[in-house]
């Protein structure tokens, strides 16, 4: 008996000695704690003797390729701002700067715009970097097809681009166009390529993965490398016009999911994450070492009504509920919708009440309903208007569409892996039911939902979009232009928007140059759209950043308003260059880390070596005992 | 493994006929495996054809497109073809060993799936072969010894493990061992497959993806093990009650002997079976880890391609994963030919 308990005793060291094995692969050796622990603090973890690096988390949609003419993901515009110039930079307010064009003027018939492009500046491999070049990228855009898969329609108004001399480029347009400027800005915009390095890949640029590093740019970076789905490496371009980075390198290192890129940042291997959720934000609110920020949101998550989706020609298509197309109907949705409660408990408070169409990111466009104009929060109104209008509730308490006779069960459509969604379906679930309208919610892809909506087969979409500073396309997907074709095909509309009032307002803000003047139109413009009930804006989401201050200076750019809000970022390109090594060292709390991580890696290594000698001696007496 | 009820005629004359008999055997299964292949290529195409979906729209989301360039880039992509003639080229180009072009990477589907493979094969495998070596050895000591402690423990801890959600798992062992929970300080990388700021090669570089790879693995053996123990220690069971192995006692062999020279040798073949399975489907990665972890796998990869979708893509790994299932199958056949001589004598 005496026996058996013994060699089940030593079995299960055995067994732990095993399980320490895996646990001794987990601690590696204290050498792992200790470089883990160090790199982090250091921030600026030295790629050469004394230099200091920048960490990032990659844009979420990560780099689809780095080709500038083909690419879609923000991932690689980021990228390009870091490593191709343009002809304009972005001001905190997103209003276009100078970046190679020094300045710029119109014609009197403004068909003409004739940048000044700066002098003496060189392209990476040390070829000078000349109008001509801008000039080369812009055409082969306009001209041919695969060039301008990803960015055709900015210059799809360009009747020519020239560069008469070095430093002059020329823009005709076919018709006058107030956004020229925005047409190459960092991020948003087209970047300007070297011509001695692509004009002889121009014939097979389907091809063309750009991937020898390093690659030939102008920016405030150089890419020395590139792993797909791992990272991205750069050089700081010392000599940058717009000012010298304030690290020697940066790394954007790709996160799949942002809880571990949250966990890389406080155990110090990422110094900035641009985009975290609201339960992740207020739990790194308490970590002293990080700085958490809010900027004002560049875009909208909101609520489309399909009211009787049709093509350009006015052809009904789809399986929209018919009730839909009545104005009192989408307002009493609006009416039933508390969009302060969304803002409080989807987004923890970290969001904009919705109104305009344009996100608040950029000031020069935003536009709010008049005192008196609002939607209110009010069930009874809601109750009352479709009361008044004849839609009586049924015995299961759903009311009917008196045109049509069907019962006002609607189904709403959220992104499967939209966390957002999910919550907004809920209480807006809750809200309609006590007005009378019921909801049916259909998870779907991203795919299905883009399938379903082109289609016109669905009554109610949670809907987003976010915008860079030129709101051209943005406002152009509500146009009667945006509807499909009969045949299905084309268009690009959101909720089959169309108005001639606002398609007027549209052509009107695309020729007016005085920017006051343009504002006061595309503000009309929301008003319209505003009052439609068709595209109902729930919240403007923050954009939620957080920094390592023990490592990174300077990141923030521009002050916090009297909400402690910071203006948008743009896109990281000011925030990037302008960052700077922290100067503190060490701290203490890392140095005990490493140091604990010394006693667990030799408590592991003796588990590992005591269960090994206890397994081997009843190994080695195994006949003994039989 | 259902193809070995037909395992072909071959007659049991001893082992000169069972060696004569091994070509035929063969070559009915490489002509099943080629078989199944090309009705798999038909399926990949028809179900993903299927799946209702606009990847333009989705794939031009956040870039201003105007209608021209949405039609041109359809035409570009080649969804204006019919879908007969989409079904042509796409089992003409996978004849030819092309894979298609992705639509969303811009560059072919097999350069994709090459980058992505030796990091797949490197955590599937080594999470594999861990896995495998623990659940056997674990099992065949709690069948040995079944109702003991050691057997209470280690059947015990596999099977709440395997009940363990792989992502949630991930995340436990994310935040303990990178971001450090109390005594535990920050031992090991968050995500990726490497240090971006270390160089990439050598020695070093060795060390660093082997930390990078440490909780990836971790997770997957942690989840994945229990179904070899469970499997191997019921196997053991099942043979202990054997006649020869009382005849083994008798010849006076030891215990471990009897166990690892006549019990073991014949419990193995159900975990061959599940080896080569797991072997199949190494090369499909594994979603939840690779997105924890931010592994480059094609498991994420795969993923990826679904949310445009990028059919291209989608088809092209679905016919690596097949393949590789059915080439792991068709092995797994020869080798039990080789282990069981029941199956030769059939």
């Amino acid at each position: 008996m005496g026996t058996g308990n013994s060699r089940r005793v030593r079995s299960a060291l055995a067994a732990c000695a095993l399980s320490g094995t895996l646990l001794a692969g987990a601690a590696l050796g204290p050498g792992t704690a200790y470089a883990t622990g160090s790199a982090a603090s250091a921030a600026s973890a030295p790629s050469g003797q004394g230099e200091t690096t920048l960490r990032v988390k990659m844009s979420g949609s990560g780099i689809d390729t780095l080709n500038p003419f083909l690419a879609f993901f923000d991932g690689a515009y980021d990228v390009f701002a870091a490593i191709y110039p343009t002809l304009n930079s972005l001001d905190e307010q997103g209003r276009p700067g100078p970046y190679l064009a020094e300045s710029w003027t119109q014609s009197d018939d403004k068909l003409t715009w004739t940048f000044t492009i700066r002098d003496g500046l060189k392209w990476s491999d040390g070829t000078p970097l000349t109008a001509e070049d801008a000039a080369w990228t812009l055409d082969l855009i306009m001209k041919d097809p695969v060039a301008g898969t990803a960015n055709g329609s900015l210059v799809s108004n360009f009747a020519s681009v020239t560069a008469p001399d070095a430093t002059t480029l020329v823009i005709k347009t076919k018709e006058p166009q107030a956004n020229v400027t925005y047409v190459s800005v960092p991020r948003s915009g087209i970047p300007i390529v070297p011509k001695h390095v692509w004009e002889p890949l121009a014939g097979k640029l389907k091809d063309v993965k750009n991937d020898t590093f390093p690659l030939v740019g102008y920016g405030p970076w150089t890419l020395t490398d590139h792993k797909p789905e791992q990272y991205a490496k750069f050089d700081a371009n010392k000599d940058f016009v717009l000012g010298r980075p304030g690290f020697d390198h940066m790394v954007q290192q790709s996160f799949k999911s942002v809880d571990a890129a949250v966990a890389a940042l406080r155990s110090g291997q990422l110094d900035y994450i641009n985009g975290v959720n609201p339960t992740q934000f207020k739990a790194l609110q308490a970590d002293k070492s990080l700085l958490t920020i809010q900027e004002v949101g560049n875009g909208w998550t909101g609520l489309e009504i399909n009211h009787n989706a049709r093509t350009r020609t006015g052809k009904k298509i789809g399986t929209g509920h018919p009730a839909l197309g009545d104005p009192v109907v989408r307002h009493a949705i609006a009416l039933a919708t508390d969009r302060k409660t969304l803002v409080d408990k989807v987004r923890d408070g970290m969001a904009v009440v919705g109104a305009g169409y344009l996100p608040p990111a950029w000031p020069q466009w935003s536009w709010k309903p008049a005192a008196g104009e609002e939607t209110p929060f009010d069930l009874d109104q809601a109750n009352k208007i479709l009361d008044d209008a004849g839609y009586t509730k049924g015995g299961d308490g759903v009311r009917v569409d008196p045109k049509s006779g069907k019962p006002l069960e609607l189904r709403l459509g959220i992104h499967a892996d939209d966390t957002d969604d999910a919550g907004i379906s809920n209480y807006l679930k809750g809200w309609l039911e006590t007005i009378g309208i019921k909801l049916k919610i259909q998870t779907l892809s991203m795919s299905a939902l883009n399938s379903d909506l082109a289609k016109g087969d669905w009554d109610l979409l949670m809907d987003g979009w976010t915008t860079g500073p030129d709101p051209t396309f943005l406002l152009g997907i509500q146009t009667c232009a945006a509807l499909p074709k009969d045949d299905g095909t084309a268009g690009n509309t959101d909720s089959f928007f169309c108005d001639e009032k606002y398609d007027e307002l549209f052509n009107k803000q695309r020729t007016t140059f005085d920017q006051d003047e343009r504002a006061r139109i595309v503000g009309e413009m929301q008003s319209i759209l505003y009052k439609a009930d068709v595209n109902q804006m729930h919240f403007n989401a923050n954009t939620l950043d957080v920094v390592r201050t023990d490592t990174v200076t300077g990141m923030i750019i521009g002050q916090p308003d009297a909400q402690g809000m910071y203006p948008a970022q743009s896109y990281s390109f000011w925030g990037y260059l302008k960052a700077a090594p922290a100067t503190a060292k060490v701290t203490a709390a890392k140095e005990e880390s490493g140091g604990g991580a010394l006693w667990i890696g030799g408590l592991v290594l003796l588990v590992i070596v005591v269960g090994g000698g206890i397994a081997l001696k009843r190994r080695s007496t195994a006949d003994d005992r039989e | 493994m259902s193809s070995l009820a037909a395992a072909g005629p071959a007659k049991a004359k001893g082992q000169g006929a069972a060696r004569s008999g091994f070509l035929p055997y063969l070559a009915g299964k490489l002509g099943a495996a080629l078989v199944s292949f090309l009705v798999t290529l038909v399926i990949g195409f028809v179900i993903f054809s299927l799946m209702p979906a606009d990847p333009v729209r989705t794939l031009t989301r956040g870039r201003p497109t105007s209608e021209a360039q949405l039609t041109q880039i359809r035409l570009q992509l080649g969804l204006d073809d019919p879908i007969w003639r989409r079904f042509l080229t796409f089992v003409g180009d996978t004849l030819r060993g092309e894979l298609g072009y992705s639509w969303q990477f811009q560059q072919s589907v097999s350069s994709l799936v090459a980058d992505r493979l030796w990091p797949t094969l490197l955590l599937m495998g080594s999470a594999a072969a861990l896995s495998i070596a623990l659940g056997l050895w674990l099992g065949i000591r709690s069948g040995w010894r079944h109702g003991s402690l050691f057997d209470r423990i280690a059947s015990g801890a596999s099977i709440t493990l395997w009940s363990v959600p792989t992502f949630w798992l991930g995340m436990i062992l994310l935040v303990a061992f990178s971001v450090g929970v109390g005594p535990i300080p920050s031992l090991l990388p968050a995500g990726g497959m490497s240090d971006p700021s270390l160089p990439q090669e050598g020695w070093a570089h060795i060390v660093d993806v082997a930390k990078h790879l440490v909780l990836p693995c971790l997770t997957m053996v942690l989840v994945v093990f229990a179904q070899y123990v469970t499997v191997m220690r019921s196997s053991i069971i099942d043979e202990m009650g054997s006649p020869y192995l009382l005849t083994a006692r008798a010849k006076g062999l030891t215990d471990d002997a009897v166990r690892r020279r006549h019990a073991v040798p014949n419990a193995l073949l159900p975990s061959v079976t599940m080896i080569f399975m797991h072997l199949g489907i190494l090369v499909s990665g594994a979603i939840t880890v690779e997105a924890v972890y931010s592994w480059p796998g094609l498991g994420y990869l795969t993923y990826e391609a679904l949310r445009i979708p990028d059919l291209p893509l989608l088809q092209g790994t679905f016919i690596v994963f097949s393949a590789s299932v059915i080439i792991m199958n068709l092995l797994a056949d020869v080798v039990y030919r080789f282990l069981d001589p029941r199956v030769r004598a059939q």
